[in-house]
């Protein structure tokens, strides 16, 4: 695909964990094992998934910031993740990205503005003068006044931090966003504003978004492409048209089904709880995954096959991908519950 | 019939720096047995004082009750001495926190912690309370509660966490369970099988829940009756079906449409997401008017001078809305 700004092929991120004995086996954390996708120039692309998934993993060994132990990360044809030293930090303004709290990713001794200006002076681009009229534009960009650049973080409410967070994101012109849950440390009312000015930048710029959230409701608002990770894999990856109407995977359905929905009363008693797919316990460890699939343990459906062999990602549609025994090739799947 | 909990009038004051501030002002609200109120709005709007006046745990020296009543089975707690809010507390109502992380003493194993209250409500011998306690546990959907008794919070998930939280509300079977939050800082999945603990218990033992939370999903899903409040106020309330179907005031239908619903099935299509402008203001600027008035398009001069009375809206349905009472009547939702 010639317009893909980010293609991600078979990224693994493992770490190692400490020994808890001398003779004890090591253990390696598979954080990330085995994750292809591109991302079209443009686009908004989404991962989702619960905690432990390793959908945060996946962002920062993208941008570099945790080592890559194979595969391979290209941005706009070139191999980002061969880079390395004065290369990688020129390459590095091409793409940035805005944290989840914006009460901590701030420094809370600098000014709002020296803020902004600071990944312009590290990878020095421009003069000073041309840095500081860029501050005061961004500023107003994301919807701040200029003259607020002279103010510390913490004179600045939580949704204006983040203003603050996503035009430090932008100072460097990149062409890649990796945006790791934007809002979900945000009150709700002030949600909506950030995902409105992201999506309003993303016009105004051209910016491609790389997504991650666990907030479904989000994901489909934003969200062009979605891929669904279950520790450490993509389960299901597809269009945002084809995941929300026709969601194929089992976990995807456990995901989807867990939202609180208006317009869905919960019904009392059994017959209730029966009516959503649930999920009993928690996330397994990413620590010596089963074999075969990996939700097989948590998955009401799982077969004996499923146990055994691990699902390889495959096309059941054009934009429709998922990695499940289950899913017949021409698209059906049993046990789809009817709340869906 | 009375209602088990019922909160008139409350006045909450803060001494701070800019003076005297009042948190809450003039809140009202009721559960009966077997119900779940949902209480909603965006942080700073006094949802958690309220739920810290009902408990008389209102931080001290700064805070300060200053009227109402909070009667609990046809006792004013506010008037009750600590002895007796200390045999109220935890035993016949209890509350379950936002953190599952830091409201776990780390250095008690999460048995001791369960049967602390068992012990000390119930008068139960440290045998019984520990049986008690397997026993609870295993309501909440711990597995190998014997085994796990004996473990330290940090061998917890945060799930699990917030079912031992739950767990220790329950243990005495309070009348009134009071969730701030119960489940903010889990996964969706988690969420999903703390709301069916909930109203598990609801349905099998007739707790009566005070849900507090910001998200309109959750409060479709678990609530039965709805009180939004804004800047310490109570603002809305109702039947959820009427909340969600034909908010009255503002910022509910702000609230509503601020948040991106997920949509499923065919032809699921976006709709457009409506932003509530600015931030819950600071309370000690508030003036006489409605507080909302700086975020609402719809404000007129009148509201900037004077807060609005209650209007009943339909049956059991009444918000605190000028437009309410403009004679073009109300608008449509």
């Amino acid at each position: 695909m010639s317009d893909a700004l980010l293609r991600v092929d078979d990224l693994k991120v493992h770490f190692p964990l400490r020994k808890r004995s001398l003779f004890a086996a090591p253990q390696t954390v598979r954080a990330v094992d085995g994750v292809s996708f591109s991302v079209r120039r443009g686009s908004t692309f989404g991962i989702v998934g619960e905690s432990g998934s390793g959908k945060t993993t996946t962002a920062l060994a993208i941008m570099r910031l945790v080592d890559i132990t194979a595969g391979q990360v290209d941005l706009a044809g070139e191999t980002f993740s061969a880079l390395q030293g004065e290369q990688l930090r020129t390459a590095r303004r091409r793409m940035q990205i805005i944290f989840q709290d914006p009460y901590s990713s701030l420094n809370p001794r600098m000014r709002a503005g020296a803020i902004v200006k600071e990944p312009m002076q590290r990878m020095a681009i421009g003069t000073d003068a041309e840095r500081d009229e860029r501050v005061r534009s961004l500023f107003e960009q994301v919807g701040l006044r200029a003259d607020q650049a002279q103010l510390f973080p913490h004179q600045f409410s939580g949704g204006q931090r983040q203003r603050i967070g996503i035009a430090r994101a932008l100072a460097t012109k990149p062409e890649l966003v990796v945006c790791d849950e934007p809002v979900s440390a945000l009150d709700v009312a002030i949600q909506a504003q950030i995902l409105n000015l992201l999506g309003s930048l993303q016009k105004q710029f051209g910016l491609t978004y790389l997504f991650i959230s666990h907030d479904l409701g989000v994901v489909q608002y934003l969200c062009d492409e979605v891929a669904v990770m279950y520790l450490g894999r993509i389960v299901e990856y597809s269009t945002r048209e084809a995941l929300f109407e026709n969601p194929l995977h089992p976990y995807t359905w456990a995901l989807l089904s867990a939202v609180p929905r208006m317009g869905r009363r919960r019904k009392g008693g059994e017959e209730g709880r029966n009516s959503r797919l649930r999920l009993e316990g928690d996330p397994p460890s990413p620590i010596n995954p089963p074999p075969g699939c990996r939700f097989s343990a948590r998955c009401p459906f799982a077969e004996e096959r499923c146990r055994t062999e691990e699902p390889l990602l495959r096309e059941i549609r054009p934009g429709q991908r998922v990695a499940c025994h289950l899913v017949r090739d021409d698209g059906t799947v049993p046990h789809r519950p009817a709340v869906l | 019939m009375g209602a088990l909990l019922e909160i008139e009038n409350l006045q909450v004051e803060f001494d701070t720096w800019e003076g005297r501030v009042r948190v809450l002002d003039g809140v009202s609200l009721s559960v009966n047995a077997g119900e779940t109120l949902g209480i909603v709005g965006e942080s700073g709007c006094g949802k958690s004082m309220t739920a810290l006046a009902i408990m008389g745990l209102v931080p001290r020296p700064a805070g300060h009750v200053t009227g109402g009543s909070v009667r609990f089975d046809g006792e004013d707690l506010l008037k009750a001495n600590e002895a007796r809010l200390r045999e109220v507390r935890g035993h016949r109502i209890a509350m379950i926190f936002q953190e599952p992380m830091t409201s776990l003493n780390p250095v008690f194993t999460v048995g001791d912690q369960v049967a602390e209250a068992a012990r000390l409500h119930l008068g139960l011998t440290a045998a019984q309370a520990r049986r008690r306690t397997i026993e609870m546990l295993k309501a909440v959907h711990i597995p190998e509660a014997e085994r796990r008794i004996d473990e330290y919070p940090h061998q917890f998930s945060g799930g699990m966490r917030q079912r031992v939280m739950i767990a220790m509300a329950l243990v005495c079977e309070p009348q009134v369970l009071i969730a701030d939050e119960p489940t903010t800082a889990l996964d969706v999945t988690v969420q999903a099988q703390i709301f069916d603990l909930l109203q598990e218990l609801r349905d099998t033992r007739g707790t009566a829940i005070v849900l507090i939370t910001h998200d309109m999903g959750a409060i479709a899903e678990m609530a039965d009756r709805v009180v939004v409040m804004y800047a310490g106020r109570k603002v809305e309330e109702g039947a959820v079906e009427r909340i969600l179907g034909e908010p009255a005031h503002p910022y509910t239908r702000g609230l509503l449409a601020c948040r991106p619903q997920l949509k499923l099935g065919p032809g699921a299509v976006r709709t457009a997401l409506q932003e509530i402008p600015g931030v819950v203001p600071p309370l000690h600027l508030l003036g006489r008017g409605c507080a909302f008035a700086e975020r609402c398009g719809e404000a007129m001069p009148r509201c900037r001078e004077q807060f609005p009375g209650e209007s009943e809206v339909g049956p059991g349905h009444r918000a605190s809305c000028w437009l309410l009472e403009a004679p073009e009547g109300r608008r449509a939702a």
